[in-house]
């Protein structure tokens, strides 16, 4: 016997009526690995931390960040990192500046030459963290001592993500193409339903008649 | 779309008092002056269980709950309906997604979360376990099971924990379009001919009961209730929510000449309170514990997409790939 669904499509599945076995349990990294997306919402914008995908790699991961966070609200530009590659600094309070208190460490692995790193800063807890700028260093610990002197001024700074620019997978500018669409979709908006128009009509139409 | 995360508290937790009592006293300061918790800093065991099992339950009741209105894509009257039948089941596997990857920080992983929801180890909103017989059940659940969700997110999106909040606004001004999409679905059935107010009335005397126990039964008041309310895990008591919910859309539905099969709702003008019949409890356990008419199908056909998929992703694996928890 196969299971009876109220949906043809269902029922067309075959699927095992009653007791079935036990489905082996996922194994490890059947959901593969994790990356974390940044998106821009309009030109000039700071890139914004929208949150993770998960990916076999870091193209399936661009696609699948597209889908997740900007199929429903303006985008122009993408960013996707490696969770793995993210450093991030220990968390510090509300209102306070993590740089005040940070001890900086000893690289463990430095270049020969500086090369480009990307700074991303949490001004608040439970907010997102937002690009503050790009800085150039041998090592993410020089990274930021440099993000310090060029953008630590201004608190409050909670959370700092340092990423070696070259481990940033980032939209190109003749991929903007691919957000123009979305203004055309106007049924994915709440503004597109004027159901206010069809029970005012409704109402006008059924008024109880009041005895005379 | 969302239900009932707070419904079933019946695990033994560890003791708080077997934590350390200096941390402990930070981390309610924290909570008490109203900031966020992060997924690095320190968090009690009762804390972090509790928040996995909610937000686990909330990602797998968008994962199911996209099955009774997915099923109605292709047979939407019309193609704007099906096109924005398409987007709103797109948004809540989307909110899957999001609520997973929230529940991951706090260290348990999505292979094992899948696992539990298709053994049946961890529950899902008990409202999807009925099936959605027309097109008019389908605009019953985009309505006014998503403007139930909306009350428990908006509730939640203030809790104390980062990941989940900032997934939880997001969601929301997702859900925005959902409910205005499942109101207008609701109002052109009621406002039309004869026979689509009767539909509409029919799908809404199957789901009232469904409904009525989607924010679960009254909370016993018990000490865990208290710490986790303290720690702003659970925001509004079922019964607060359920009140909410019922002054924000009993009008509604009155307004459209529709009845509501409960011969004893009324709002008691003194008490402010909506009185109403006691929801068939027996039934809800009954259903939660998979004797409902759809629990089966829903599991299997879940189960059939995880196992038919699963050489994709083996294929696609990276066989350097390791796995690193989610940041935020």
């Amino acid at each position: 016997m196969s299971l009876k669904s109220l949906d043809p499509r269902v029922t067309r599945l075959n699927l095992p009526e009653g007791e079935v076995p036990a489905m082996e349990p996922k194994p490890e990294l059947d959901q593969f690995e994790t990356y974390e997306a940044f998106h821009q919402k309009k030109e000039g914008a700071a890139y914004t931390y929208v949150g993770p995908v998960h990916a076999p790699n870091e193209d399936v991961a661009f696609l699948f960040a597209k889908e997740q966070y900007s199929r429903r609200f303006a985008c122009t530009g993408l960013w996707i990192v490696r969770t793995e590659n993210v450093q991030v600094t220990p968390y510090g309070n509300d209102n306070e500046n993590l740089y005040d208190s940070l001890q900086f460490e000893v690289p463990t692995q430095s270049s020969d030459i500086p090369e480009p790193y990307e700074i991303f800063h949490l001004k608040k807890r439970g907010k997102a963290h937002t690009h503050a700028g790009r800085v150039m260093a041998t090592s993410y610990e020089e990274a930021l001592q440099e993000a310090k002197q060029a953008f630590g001024e201004k608190g409050p700074i909670v959370n700092v993500w340092v990423v070696r620019s070259k481990d940033v997978l980032q939209s190109a500018e003749e991929d903007k193409d691919m957000w123009t669409t979305i203004p055309e979709k106007k049924y994915r908006e709440a503004i597109a339903y004027k159901v206010m128009d069809k029970i005012t009509k409704y109402k006008e139409e059924n008024k109880p008649t009041t005895a005379q | 779309m969302y239900g009932g995360g707070n419904v079933f508290e019946a695990t033994k937790f560890d003791d708080v008092q077997t934590e350390d009592p200096a941390k402990l006293e930070e981390f309610e300061a924290r909570i008490a002056r109203g900031e966020k918790i992060e997924p690095t800093d320190w968090m009690p065991e009762l804390y972090r269980k509790q928040l996995i099992r909610m937000i686990e339950q909330h990602a797998h009741s968008e994962i199911i709950g996209a099955l009774p209105e997915g099923t109605w894509i292709t047979r939407a009257p019309g193609f704007r309906r099906k096109m924005a039948q398409m987007a709103k089941v797109q948004d809540e596997v989307g909110h899957a997604q999001l609520l997973y990857s929230a529940a991951e920080t706090l260290g348990k992983s999505r292979e094992q979360m899948l696992t539990d929801l298709i053994s049946g180890k961890s529950k899902y909103s008990n409202v999807f376990n009925y099936p959605a017989f027309t097109w008019a059940d389908s605009n019953i659940i985009s309505w006014l099971i998503d403007a139930g969700a909306i009350v428990n997110q908006m509730a939640n999106a203030k809790g104390s924990y980062g990941p989940y909040s900032r997934a939880l606004e997001r969601i929301c001004a997702e859900e925005a379009f959902h409910l205005k999409y499942g109101h207008d679905a609701v109002v052109h059935m009621a406002t039309g001919t004869p026979k689509q107010r009767e539909m509409i009335q029919a799908a809404l005397n199957r789901w009232w009961p469904p409904i009525m126990t989607f924010f679960g039964p009254s909370d016993k008041m018990s000490t865990h209730t208290e710490t986790l309310m303290r720690w702003k895990v659970k925001m509004a008591s079922n019964d607060e929510c359920r009140q909410q919910f019922l002054d924000m859309y009993v009008p509604k539905i009155w307004e459209l000449g529709l009845t509501v099969p409960d011969p004893n709702l009324k709002k008691n003008m003194e008490t402010g309170q909506w009185e109403f019949t006691e929801p068939d409890w027996d039934e809800f356990k009954r259903v939660i514990n998979g004797d409902g008419p759809c629990n089966a199908e829903r599991l299997a056909v879940r189960r059939t997409a995880e196992e038919r998929g699963a050489w994709v992703r083996r294929a696609l694996l990276n066989p350097k790939a390791k796995y690193v928890k989610p940041l935020a």
